[in-house]
């Protein structure tokens, strides 16, 4: 549950940096590590992404078993 | 014999007079089965009411039929509200319907208008309790039967969305005796795993068979699981008690995958779209900052020692330049005024004089002679020509008169 909630907050503070490196007053140092945080934060969505396919649980008197043919 | 013979329409103008003048039939509720039960595209509903021994043809005209929440089917039971009244070009009576519910669901509707109140007073349906559903759910639960439309719905909707979705699924029976005890165990067996939300739900039916949704055990555990819980029960006009106190209400099981199921293409999407967004305002930060840069240079350009160096030079030659061309017009002046003294003075060269003849005299101490008054009888005088030098002596001095 933390790991989906911090990829949303992440999704809010790339808009935010985003939206921080609109400004042209900005320092070069300070775009350059906003920046960084910013493609950090892209790397850490992408990673945090399960990409295993998952097959149904069905829950059977308490016990846990992996199937999905019992349901078709 | 001659006997009065009426015409068809007068007499069925007269039997329709007589129900008409008669109070009970103008008013009548008829119990029944459907059966010949058409929706006619004229929106009117034409059905026939039986029972064992008889039938009666009914009709429903469309401005009633609008108002009905029942969709009539052959085989159901029902009881209709309306007037018994005849139909002239046929001359047949027939039952025209104002109303019709289901045949003993009246105690049911009555029983969930009074549940939903009772529930709705004690605050279970108060917008304070809902929980938001959250945006990205790794770990679904489902209570619903193992068999069926509705899990079939999820999964389809889920495996398209978000093939990496956990679904984990609780077994219920979702009709019948003891369905709401199922469900409720359901629910709090799901709660209990610490899921990001819960389904809860089934395909449609009658209100009987969706009845299980609207009892207390079912209401009271959505209200007090600590997960979210999505409602799906039956088909868009479907409503149970569980949509209200639900924290959201999905019109169908597959409604409800779609909002508990995040799309992965799209999340994937935005996170590139950030990396490209974070890709051009940085560029475009350098940008900027080289441009600033240049600006700077320029500006440095124009304070730059060697520049003005180099500019004090250019100015330098400019001066030398001048100066010598200053020099050489003086010089020029010079030489012209030189060249007409020369002449000027070619003109008293005494050289010239010797030349014609003239004999320039000197006294004995070397000194011109201009004057008589130079010399004395006896001096000597040396006297140059021009080829050559005579020396004479003063015999005598004779001055000019005047």
């Amino acid at each position: 549950m933390a790991k989906t909630e911090t990829l949303e907050d992440s999704f809010k503070k790339l808009d935010e940096i985003v939206a921080g490196l609109e400004n042209t007053e900005l320092s070069m140092d300070a775009a350059l590590k906003l920046y960084k945080e910013g493609i950090k934060l892209v790397e850490s969505c992408n990673s945090k992404i399960d990409k295993v396919e998952k097959e149904i649980i069905v829950l059977n008197g308490g016990k846990v078993e992996a199937s999905n043919e019992d349901i078709f | 014999m001659e006997k009065k013979a009426y015409t068809v329409s007068a007499i069925n103008k007269y039997v329709k007079n007589m129900f008409l003048n008669d109070g009970f039939l103008s008013h009548v509720y008829v119990k029944g089965e459907v059966s010949n039960c058409k929706y006619h595209t004229s929106g009117h509903l034409y059905f026939t009411l039986k029972d064992n021994e008889g039938a009666i043809s009914c009709i429903m005209y469309r401005s009633s039929v609008q108002n009905q929440k029942l969709q009539l089917e052959n085989g159901m039971k029902i009881q209709v509200s309306g007037r018994i009244d005849v139909y002239e070009r046929d001359g047949k009576y027939q039952l025209y319907a104002t109303s019709f519910e289901q045949e003993g669901l009246g105690s049911l509707y009555e029983k969930y208008a009074k549940l939903k109140e009772q529930y709705e007073e004690m605050g279970l349906f108060d917008p304070s309790f809902k929980r938001p559903i959250p945006k990205m759910c790794d770990k679904i639960g489902i209570v619903t039967a193992s068999s069926g439309a509705a899990i079939h719905d999820i999964m389809s909707v889920s495996m398209r969305r978000n093939p990496y979705v956990q679904l984990i699924l609780y077994p219920a029976k979702v009709q019948g005796q003891g369905a709401s005890l199922s469900i409720a165990e359901g629910i709090r067996t799901l709660d209990a795993m610490g899921l990001d939300v819960i389904i809860v739900g089934r395909g449609g039916g009658s209100m009987e068979d969706l009845w299980a949704f609207n009892e207390e055990t079912v209401v009271e555990a959505i209200f007090k699981s600590h997960t979210p819980i999505i409602s799906a029960v039956g088909h868009e006009k479907d409503f149970t008690l569980s949509d209200f106190v639900a924290d959201l209400r999905a019109a169908t099981p597959s409604a409800a995958a779609e909002l508990a199921v995040f799309d992965i293409s799209l999340t994937l999407r935005q996170i590139d779209k950030y990396k490209n967004e974070l890709d051009l305002r940085f560029a475009s930060q350098l940008r900027n900052k080289k441009a600033k840069l240049d600006s700077y240079l320029k500006a440095l350009k124009h304070l730059d020692p060697s520049l003005r160096v180099t500019s004090m030079r250019n100015r330098l030659e400019q001066k030398a330049l001048y100066l010598d061309q200053t020099f050489f017009r003086l010089m020029d002046q010079k030489k012209n005024k030189l060249k007409y003294y020369a002449l000027k003075l070619d003109g008293a060269s005494p050289l010239k004089r010797l030349k014609s003849g003239f004999l320039y005299a000197e006294n004995q101490d070397g000194k011109h002679i201009v004057s008589v008054n130079d010399i004395k009888v006896g001096d000597q005088i040396q006297g140059y020509l021009i080829d050559g030098l005579i020396t004479s002596r003063v015999e005598s001095i004779t001055k000019n008169k005047g």
